[in-house]
């Protein structure tokens, strides 16, 4: 609860949240309200998919509901001029680089060195309006044929995202499907000036920490690394984040050390520790073969220095399987 | 790596470049460049993982971009004067060609792409090797045509690289891109000296194999790669720290340091030959690349920074580093300063 507060009172917030724990009243009839509304926990007899139904229905009304706020009155139409876009946008692009430019002058990251040096905890996704929404990309099985449907938006109140839908393991019928069933929500490369592809550079973190609150179910936190080589786009290593299901926000922590190597969504014989002085994007996905509807609260993701853990990496190469790497 | 394997690799990699230095004959410069280049691709990849690999991926890339445009240039030479044998380049198509080959190799601006990547990528002994060893080739066929470049081109280059190595450097927090940049910003000034005394850019050289090399290994002795983890060895290595700050003040030219010494004498060749703008420019262009250390020497051996137990090395261990000759380069690093006079002549 104290790193809680250390992160949610720290500088790099620059709207005024309320105290996690002030709220917990509020917290709880809105939890209330999510629980009798719109999801029910998945159920497998044939007799109460008339209930899911109802319940998908209910998700996808919610869904509707939201939508149907965001669509502008007739009398207020917005201008749209192609041309106002492009100047716009290059004078975005070159305010951009001027700030990249300045921030270079400053130190890493816009901030001075002693700073970055020092800091041992950082947010560095919270979700507290829509343009934070906007950093994010939610995929599912859709893409290759499949039926799960997910969507993102953001919680009561812009304290969190709420990440929902059905995962449906109905496999595609397009002839070279064998399995089908996932979700997952990835954040965008970061870019700088001219969409120049940017990383994150965490080397003086070694522990991820979520604030989540999720409905039981096991996701999966895949982390890739920012590459110019077009077959390492896909490595990722990953690791479980186990949500509680219940009514309070449940704190993980991941530590660095602990994620596992994976290509091409196999994972490898040959494990390589996660280099953290390179990362281009988090991903979030859900692929536990059980059908229904799923929710995934997320309040921050940030990283941290945990000075107990001293783990430099979790496996170790095995000479027998992969000789190669012991000569 | 096995013994046996390694003694191999490493017998290539100097056969190569020894290659190069005692060959008359473009071919088998040629071929000194290409045995060196592939016998440091597995010292590169020591570490088998994906991004040692990818760093060794575009080190070879760029290498073998280079060799071939080498070897465009020797066929054009060839083709034009129908003689093999390295001496003054007449054509100068030919020579900016061999020119720009030759920068590809160094990682001058602006080939100087593949440097922070690829010396970020391998672990720090591998970099050591790919930023002094692999110095010495290309650096030696420049001596060798240096009659016949062209001065404005190298110039060029030699700012491009000053600024860019002191402007990108400025940022880091990672000691082998910061390591990476400060060895585009010395190639600068090797460079811009070439046309003029060619003795000066090799006296430049030897000076920055020195540093550079008691540098990677005071940083392999503290087993530390990042700015964070050098700044906790205050209280692990308190030797070390203290080496640190005056091999990082001797990269950056501070006299009395023996650094100061090629930059004297660059500066000195330059104003006698009437290019007082590009001395001016680029000693201003230095203090960039004197920032840089500097912070670094603050952030290590000037501040205390709060000590946690992130340090690899959590007692004085004896060290099982290969940190062969460290005293002698550190001393020569540093103290060399008085026998100025004498050094040029060594070449």
């Amino acid at each position: 609860m104290a790193l809680v507060l250390r992160f949610l009172n720290g500088a790099y917030i620059f709207r005024h949240c309320p105290k996690p724990y002030a709220s917990c009243p509020y917290l709880g009839t809105r939890f209330a309200d999510y629980c009798s509304s719109s999801l029910q926990k998945p159920v497998a007899a044939s007799g109460r998919t008339s209930s899911q139904r109802k319940s998908e229905g209910d998700l996808q009304g919610h869904h509707q509901r939201e939508v149907a706020l965001d669509i502008a009155s007739p009398e207020e139409k917005p201008e749209v001029s192609f041309d106002k876009a492009i100047k716009d946008e290059i004078k975005d692009h070159f305010r951009r680089l001027k700030d990249d430019i300045v921030n270079h002058w400053i130190g890493p990251e816009g901030r001075p060195l002693h700073e970055v040096l020092m800091e041992q905890a950082k947010v560095v996704w919270q979700f507290r309006g829509k343009e934070d929404l906007d950093k994010w990309v939610v995929t599912s099985d859709k893409s290759i044929g499949g039926r799960s449907e997910v969507f993102l938006k953001m919680g009561k109140n812009n304290q969190s995202a709420l990440l929902y839908g059905t995962l449906s393991s109905e496999v595609p019928k397009d002839g070279e499907s064998g399995r089908s069933g996932y979700c997952a929500m990835i954040s965008r490369i970061p870019r700088g000036p001219f969409e120049k592809k940017r990383a994150y550079d965490w080397s003086q973190f070694n522990t991820l920490y979520l604030r989540v609150r999720g409905d039981g179910r096991p996701w999966m936190v895949n982390i890739r690394e920012d590459t110019d080589i077009i077959q390492r786009k896909n490595q990722m290593y990953s690791y479980f984040m186990f949500t509680r299901g219940g009514p309070y926000w449940q704190e993980v922590k991941i530590p660095f050390s602990k994620f596992f190597f994976s290509n091409q969504g196999r994972i490898r014989d040959a494990q390589y520790q996660l280099l953290l002085d390179k990362i281009s994007s988090i991903g979030f996905t859900l692929a536990d073969k059980v059908d229904g509807p799923f929710f995934l609260e997320i309040d921050f993701i940030g990283v941290f220095t945990d000075p107990a853990h001293t783990e430099e990496f979790a496996y170790e190469n095995s000479p027998e399987l992969n000789p190669r790497l012991f000569k | 790596m096995k013994p046996p394997i390694l003694t191999i690799i490493m017998f290539t990699i100097i056969s190569g470049t020894i290659m190069v230095l005692m060959s008359s004959h473009w071919l088998t410069i040629w071929i000194g460049f290409e045995m060196n280049m592939l016998a440091i691709i597995p010292i590169l990849m020591k570490k088998f993982s994906p991004r040692a690999i990818e760093a060794a991926t575009k080190y070879f890339l760029t290498q073998a971009t280079a060799s071939m445009l080498l070897m465009l240039g020797i066929i054009m030479n060839l083709l034009l004067t129908g003689q093999w044998t390295a001496l003054n380049i007449l054509n100068p198509i030919v020579s900016n060609m061999m020119t720009v080959a030759l920068s590809m190799k160094l990682g001058l601006s602006p080939f100087h792409f593949w440097v922070p990547e690829v010396t970020q990528g391998i672990p720090l002994m591998s970099g050591m090797i790919l930023l002094t060893w692999q110095k010495i080739a290309p650096l030696s066929v420049l001596y060798q045509m240096a009659p016949s470049m062209n001065t404005h081109l190298l110039m060029i280059m030699a700012f491009m690289s000053v600024l860019i190595g002191g402007w990108g450097g400025l940022n880091q927090t990672q000691l082998r891109k910061i390591l990476a940049y400060s060895s585009i910003a010395h190639m600068g000034w090797m460079i811009a000296v070439t046309t003029y005394n060619p003795t000066l850019m090799l006296l430049n050289l030897t000076i920055y194999i020195m540093m550079t090399l008691g540098t990677f290994m005071l940083f392999t002795f503290s087993s530390s790669t990042t700015t964070l983890s050098l700044s906790l060895t205050w209280n692990k290595l308190p030797l070390i720290t203290s080496l640190i700050l005056i091999i990082m003040l001797s990269l950056g030219g501070l006299p009395p340091l023996s650094g100061f010494m090629p930059k004297w004498m660059i500066i000195h060749e330059l104003t006698k030959n009437n290019m007082i703008t590009a001395a001016m420019f680029m000693t201003i262009t230095a203090l960039l690349n004197l920032y840089f250390y500097m912070r670094l020497t603050y952030a290590t051996a000037l501040t205390l920074f709060p000590s946690t137990n992130n340090m690899k090395m959590k007692w004085q261990f004896e060290s099982t580093k290969y940190t062969t000759l460290l005293p002698p380069l550190i001393v020569m690093s540093t103290m060399l300063l008085p026998l100025t006079p004498m050094m040029p002549t060594l070449f």
